[in-house]
């Protein structure tokens, strides 16, 4: 009996210590055993058209990174030491959503379809040393998301193999408002391309599901000018928007887009001096005016007005359209709360002009010269292009009478004539 | 009318502060023609340039304002010259619009045409002359009394609706294309191109014309001075 349970323990002593060491054998590596290969700089691997890919991880920057703390197996769940190809690694085993969103992206689709130029997580987020957001070391830092995201949308071979926007775009971004803020100023609160584009899910603007999408822009600037929005969404422009109508103004309509500039700033879409042809981008079309029972001939009965003259020529101080029309809350002439209604247009006019009282604003402001809109100044100027035209006509007939008379008495005076004149 | 001009053939048209009245309306009215037509026509390119050479708009508007200024002060003395001083009353009066001046109108059409022999007998002033005076009266009050309504706009505002406003530009603007056209059409005929003093009567400048040119062209005043024993 002691003989069959030294035996036995023995046995599974042996059993114990074999199992042991045979699980040792199979068992995950370490990061320490990892790193017994990939600690090595040189170590690289061939890839079938000829390039070398370095298979090298920096412990240090691992150890710092959002993973640090986890072990290669986490996300390399195949490796073993030592081992052949591994298995792509699935973010999605913990970041499911962040997946599931990307999947839907043009990013994901077109990864899905086998597509590498588009960025998978690793692209955006970094492999090894993958840091939170947070930290203004990661590449999704939101100082340092614009250089991430413009790996790629600065190059000019993936701007035409995809048909995207061009460099001067991306270029524009980094002069806008926004992108001075982030870059010079080093603001985080103004905005970075994901703000307006979206992260994981992002799409061209095109698509009704894109947050850069016509009907979506209002409520995406408006996140971080929720004040403007109010305003906005009160506005003419903004309720049409509600309504569904395409062709009444978002943001970016007058504002630009990766162009944003202040108002202050010359260059502006918004700035006194160009804020005249933005209105009338809309204002002047035939179409709109049609359309939207509006009145004509917006831009040259401004322009020719000494506001406009003056607007032109560089005086900034004269009003511009949305001096009297207000800008986020323009309201049509009809609304008794508009800036350029009837009985407000006193106090309109004498934000300027303190004298301009209600006398003053009786008849119509810029409008088309025609019978129906301006009788007076149309009659004035049909009366004086008529007198000044017949004055002509009446000057050039009386020139050439006194010139063929005298032509004619010189004939008579000449020698052989009837007088001959010395 | 001194020995010298006399023994030269020439008598004086135009005295000198005729002829200083007359080159300040001269300079300022093309100061004043090419600084606001730059502003009428402000999308033409060369009314842009003639702004952009003028210091830009706001500039364009002082100097506008300035020769206006003078225009308006050199009328002023025109008119009291003309009413009381001893040499405006009788030119006033020669300038008067009356029946002889359109009976010559109509006779140098006649003659003209053809239809008469007889060309009309002019005074010191025939009705060319005085039509471009009164013409050029009439335009240079109007313009005067638009232009100060605009200048003072503040002011003009109290009192008037925008129309009246909207009124006094066009006013303004076209009744300075209509002084350019008399100006430009009729007067620089008259005195340059007619056949009778063309490359220039020169009284402008020297105040004299020959005494053959005036028995030529004003018989009655050629006469006139005849009689008075100034000839």
């Amino acid at each position: 009996m002691k003989r069959m349970i030294r035996h036995y323990l023995a046995a599974v002593l042996a059993a114990a210590v074999l199992s042991s060491a045979g699980l040792a054998a199979g068992a995950a590596p370490g990061v320490s055993e990892c790193m017994d290969c990939h600690g090595d700089k040189t170590i690289e691997k061939s890839l079938p058209n000829g390039k070398t890919v370095s298979l090298y991880v920096d412990l240090q920057a691992y150890n710092s990174s959002v993973h640090g703390k986890d072990s290669c197996v986490t996300c390399h769940a195949d490796a073993k030491a030592p081992h052949e190809k591994l298995k792509k690694v699935s973010c999605g085993k913990c970041h499911g959503d962040a997946e599931k969103s990307y999947s839907t992206s043009s990013h994901g689709i077109m990864r899905a379809k086998g597509v590498t130029d588009v960025p998978a997580c690793y692209d955006c987020h970094g492999m090894h040393d993958i840091r939170k957001a947070k930290d203004p070391a990661a590449r999704t830092f939101r100082l340092n998301i614009v250089e991430t995201c413009l790996r790629c949308h600065k190059d000019q071979a993936i701007e035409q193999k995809y048909n995207l926007p061009d460099q001067k775009a991306m270029v524009a971004y980094e002069q806008s408002v926004h992108g001075m803020a982030s870059k010079k100023s080093g603001l985080t609160g103004s905005a970075v391309c994901i703000d307006c584009h979206g992260n994981h899910a992002i799409l061209p603007g095109d698509q009704p599901r894109s947050a850069t999408h016509r009907q979506a822009i209002p409520t995406m600037c408006g996140k971080c000018h929720p004040g403007i929005l109010e305003k906005y969404e009160k506005s003419v422009h903004g309720k049409g928007m509600r309504a569904g109508i395409a062709e009444s103004p978002v943001c970016t309509d007058c504002h630009g887009e990766h162009t944003i500039a202040r108002v202050s700033d010359p260059s502006s879409s918004v700035s006194s001096r160009n804020i005249p042809k933005t209105c009338s981008g809309c204002h002047d079309k035939e179409g709109i005016s049609t359309r939207y029972a509006l009145p004509k001939k917006r831009f040259s009965s401004y322009m020719d007005s000494f506001h406009g003259i003056a607007v032109e020529y560089g005086m900034t101080k004269a009003a511009n359209c949305s001096s009297c029309h207000g800008v986020h809350e323009i309201l049509p002439a009809s609304d008794p709360a508009s800036s350029v209604n009837k009985a407000n247009l006193p106090k309109t006019c004498g934000k300027c002009h303190p004298n301009a009282g209600p006398n003053f604003a009786k008849g119509d402001v810029h409008v088309e010269i025609s019978p129906k809109k301006a009788m007076g100044v149309f009659a004035v100027r049909v009366f004086y292009t008529l007198f000044i035209g017949t004055l002509v006509f009446l000057f050039v007939l009386h020139v050439g009478l006194e010139l063929y008379g005298r032509w004619n008495r010189r004939k008579e005076k000449a020698p052989g004539g009837k007088e001959g004149r010395s | 009318m001194s020995h010298a001009d006399l023994a030269a053939g020439k008598v004086i048209r135009m005295s000198l502060l005729f002829r200083v009245q007359h080159l300040f309306l001269t300079v300022l009215l093309t100061v004043l023609a090419i600084t606001g037509f730059a502003l009428m026509y402000h999308e033409n390119s060369l009314a842009q340039w003639i702004i952009r050479l003028e210091g830009g708009v706001h500039n364009r508007g002082i100097v506008h304002r300035i020769a206006a200024v003078l225009l308006m002060a050199n009328l002023v003395y025109h008119v009291f010259y003309m009413l009381l001083s001893r040499e405006g009353k009788p030119e006033l009066r020669q300038l008067f619009i009356g029946r002889q001046d359109i009976d010559d109108f109509l006779q140098s059409l006649r003659y003209n045409l053809g239809m008469s022999k007889e060309y009309p007998r002019f005074g010191k002033y025939g009705y060319k002359e005085k039509f471009q005076y009164w013409g050029a009266s009439v335009g240079i009050v109007l313009i005067s009394v638009t232009g100060l309504m605009l200048w003072a706009e503040e002011f003009s505002m109290v009192f008037f609706p925008k129309l009246v406003l909207d009124l006094a530009i066009i006013i303004h603007g076209y009744q300075g294309l209509l002084g350019f056209v008399l100006l430009y059409l009729w007067h620089i005929y008259n005195v340059h191109l007619h056949p009778s003093v063309f490359p220039m009567n020169p009284s402008w400048i020297t105040g004299k014309v020959s005494a053959e040119w005036l028995r030529e062209e004003h018989p009655l005043e050629y006469e006139k001075l005849k009689e008075e024993g100034l000839l």
